[in-house]
């Protein structure tokens, strides 16, 4: 299929027709934050810049009911309970609407763990089939931006199913996936032309080149775990961290969760909520004993996972996506560029086990 | 001499009796400072100070052992923090060195980004950035841009009451001897509002709120820290569920347990990567304590703190009957 | 009076428990909306016992204990009193009406006085009527709950 535009003015026309029968994202500003929200008549996307917050919850939300359960007493004989389960999938049809290329690619990280040929999550995997992405390309780089430093680009589709690419008066629109198609069926859409085209282009280009220069984070992957025992090290990049979870909840790709049973009386349910590596509570073992006691252990899993295990297990792709939120958005500004920088550049004190 | 030279010649004279000296630093970007840990004289030329040096450092102060010899550079709001923790003798004043300067006060980033935004400039794209007697200059984009601090300044240097630090082993600068007034006008108009709008303002704002516990963390009075009875499954005060109402639970529980101890530095506000207007609960308290038994806290290292005290007729408390 | 609303009490063990079982030997007729909760003193309450209560879906909290000066640990109450007052003059900041929340001093003999406190803190809570919930599923839990009372 050929490429769509979307004049500007024809932006809440393609929104509202997005909208029918199915919950449409967008990112709107709330009190300073840009955060998602579901669009509906009258909503003000705010596309000039990164939302806060990014799309997670769209697909992976903060508190998911995996279960609910409830226990019957026999009346006749009291010591016997029934146990009652069901389990609640719910997947809405939903478009993620002006993410940036970083946001939707934060879920092929999730992708590599939820949904594979031996294990497969069916609360991930049915929502995830059920949410499409029209994102947005980005034009110019924040302070905080490196996605071209971790594989990745201010113009990359993977993960999207729509782009949109600033040209004058409004944007091109690509199908970059073959579910992506179907939405371009509107009639807000126009057949693009061969000028626009040239224009998203060249734009594209200009977002490339807009980019600081790109490290290589590849060769952290072995750095880092030369470093597991060298906590010199990280006690000194994690000094100034406070162990707030802030960094870990506002990533696109970080996947972790913990599941509880919430009960009350005869009833309950079985929750999965996300969970965060900064917290003390994350390894704490029974026991008492916890493997990861202080924030240095714990942020040297952080990027640890994210730069050297991850890309270990999953053969090379990195579990970061360079959307640059856990620096721009700590309250303390830890720089996770400048540790894995500090991580290849800097002598190990103590040889890492092998 | 500048105060930043000031500044550093008076920690390299204490740096040898010191583990590590806590200041500001040049941060990712020209918006940015952040925290720097200073253990050799050459660590100095790292320091920074100015309108960008948000954080209260002072939170440190209890993630290092209490032997540990710290040296800490606060503004007049951080040293009311380290006022309080003396109080409550969670530091040990013979092993904490403490740095003031003169403060005129920090920005609120949240202002300047919007300010700059209303002028066509993005602060997250930011090149340069200058603070020159009262004008804040951006360069972004390609685009300068100018605006009057008076719009730019955090609301707790609006009202502030402690340019000076209340307490310190080494202040640099002339003291600017300044006090504005606070009479807690921002909680009397939230107040006027109908219940049920300010039930929904919480309701609406709570929803935006991660629960990533910056607030708690950034906080130097909250040091409970790993032990939170947020996260506590015995106690069980707040559950897993992350609804507005477990969201908000927490928030009363931080208001609560700093009743009469919170110095208003405004750092939980601050560190919410989401923007929910936090600092106002704990006003509300501050308030209410002021006007119950005249009391500010991290005054005063050696005051009783009101609610740990009691008096058998309370003059302000009237006794309620039925 | 309407239906009946959910009132928690907090009540101490020494003085006010027994007043309220004074008041039930008595045989002195009170509303049946407050359920109780016996602690040892009034200083054992934390603020939040009354902010997770009235949170979590109760229409009023009362608490009483021993009259100043008579408290069983002699200064219990009076280090409640600050804090009592306290989270009263918080309620407003949430968006909860302070009248949804009152403590008072009912001693172990005063089975009338207890009456008194029941019956106007019981009307008080249904003059402001069932509490609105925090929480986006408030609609959807008082709902289960009245389908449970029927």
């Amino acid at each position: 299929m050929s490429a769509k535009y979307l004049a500007q003015g024809d932006l809440s026309a393609w929104l509202g027709a997005l909208a029918q029968g199915r919950r449409v994202l967008v990112p709107v500003r709330e009190n300073g934050a840009v955060v998602f929200r579901p669009y509906g008549p009258g909503t003000k996307p705010v596309l000039t810049r990164q939302a806060d917050s990014p799309p997670k919850e769209s697909v992976f939300p903060s508190t998911e009911r995996l279960m609910e359960f409830s226990y019957s007493k026999d009346a006749e004989n009291l010591g016997k309970v029934a146990l009652d389960i069901k389990e609640t999938v719910n997947a809405p049809a939903t478009v993620v609407f002006g993410g940036r290329p970083c946001d939707a690619r934060g879920f092929t990280v999730f992708d590599r763990v939820y949904d594979t040929k031996t294990i497969r999550d069916p609360y991930y995997a049915e929502r995830r089939a059920s949410t499409l992405f029209v994102t947005l390309a980005c034009d110019t780089p924040e302070t905080t931006c490196f996605c071209n430093s971790v594989g990745s680009s201010p113009v990359d589709a993977d993960g999207s199913d729509v782009l949109l690419t600033p040209v004058d008066g409004g944007w091109l629109v690509e199908a970059v996936s073959e579910r992506g198609k179907a939405l371009l069926d509107a009639p807000a859409l126009k057949d693009a032309t061969a000028a626009a085209q040239d224009q998203a282009k060249a734009a594209k280009e200009a977002a490339e080149a807009a980019m600081p220069p790109a490290w290589d984070a590849a060769p952290a992957a072995a750095k880092l775990l030369e470093k597991f025992d060298d906590m010199g090290f990280w006690d000194d990049v994690s000094a100034k961290c406070i162990s707030c979870g802030a960094c870990t909840y506002l990533c696109p790709t970080c996947y972790c969760f913990t599941v509880t049973d919430e009960r009350s009386g005869m009833k309950g349910e079985r929750i999965r909520t996300w969970d965060t590596c900064m917290s003390f509570q994350f390894t704490l073992e029974a026991s008492g004993h916890n493997p990861r006691p202080t924030k240095a252990h714990r942020l040297k899993n952080r990027v640890g996972h994210k730069f050297s295990y991850y890309p270990d297990i999953h053969k090379g792709p990195i579990a970061c996506c360079g959307c640059g939120r856990c620096i721009k958005l700590c309250p303390v500004s830890v720089d996770i560029r400048e540790i894995v920088r500090l991580a290849m550049e800097l002598p190990t004190a103590t040889a890492g086990k092998p | 001499m500048p105060i930043l030279d000031e500044l550093k010649a008076a920690i390299a004279k204490r740096l040898p009796e010191l583990d590590v000296v806590i200041g500001w630093g040049k941060g990712f970007d020209a918006l940015h400072h952040t925290p720097v840990f200073i253990t050799s004289e050459a660590d100095l030329d790292k320091l920074v100070l100015g309108p960008l040096s948000v954080q209260n450092l002072a939170t440190y102060l209890t993630r290092y052992p209490k032997t540990k010899k710290i040296g800490v550079v606060v503004k007049g709001c951080d040293s009311r923090s380290v006022v309080q923790l003396l109080q409550e003798k969670l530091i040990n004043r013979e092993n904490v060195v403490v740095f003031g300067f003169p403060c005129e006060g920090v920005v609120d980033l949240e202002k300047v980004k919007r300010a700059f935004e209303d002028q066509g400039m993005e602060a997250a794209r930011v090149s340069e950035a200058s603070f020159q007697g009262d004008r804040c200059t951006l360069t972004s984009g390609g685009k300068a841009g100018s605006l009057p601090m008076a719009d730019l300044w955090a609301d707790k240097c609006n009202r502030c009451q402690y340019h000076d630090a209340v307490i310190s082993d080494e202040f640099v600068g002339q003291r600017l001897e300044r006090k504005a007034e606070d009479a807690y006008a921002d909680v009397a108009a939230f107040e006027a509002k109908p219940l049920a709008e300010r039930q929904a303002f919480w309701q609406e704002q709570m929803s935006r709120c991660i629960r990533c516990y910056a607030c708690r963390n950034a906080c130097p009075l909250c040091v409970c820290r790993d032990q939170c009875i947020a996260q506590t499954r015995e106690p069980n005060w707040v559950s897993q569920r992350t609804g507005v109402e477990e969201k908000f639970m927490f928030q009363m529980i931080h208001a609560s347990h700093l009743a009469g101890r919170c110095t208003e530095c405004g750092e939980c506000e601050r560190a919410c990567p989401v923007g929910i207007p936090i600092l106002l609960l704990k006003r509300k308290n501050n308030k209410e304590i002021l006007e119950l038994f005249d009391y500010r806290a991290g005054i005063d290292p050696e005051a009783k703190p009101p609610l740990l005290a009691f008096k058998v007729e309370e003059e302000k408390i009237n006794e309620r009957g039925w | 009076m309407s239906k009946e609303l959910r009132i928690i009490g907090f009540l101490c063990n020494w003085c006010s428990y027994g007043g309220a079982d004074t008041a039930g030997v008595g045989r002195f007729t009170q509303p049946t909306d407050l359920r109780i909760v016996r602690l040892p003193c009034s200083g054992r309450i934390d603020p939040l016992f009354v902010l997770k209560t009235l949170t979590g879906g109760a229409d009023g909290v009362l608490v009483s204990g021993c009259h100043p000066r008579d408290c069983h640990y002699s200064e219990g109450n009076f280090y409640a009193r600050r804090r009592l007052e306290m989270v009263k003059r918080f309620l407003p900041v949430i968006g909860i009406d302070p009248g949804r929340f009152e403590y008072t001093w009912v001693s172990a003999s005063e089975g009338q006085r207890w009456q008194t406190v029941v019956r106007g803190f019981t009307e008080q809570v249904h003059a402001l009527g069932p509490i609105q919930r925090f929480g986006k599923d408030a609609a959807a839990m008082a709902a289960q709950l009245a389908a449970s009372h029927a």
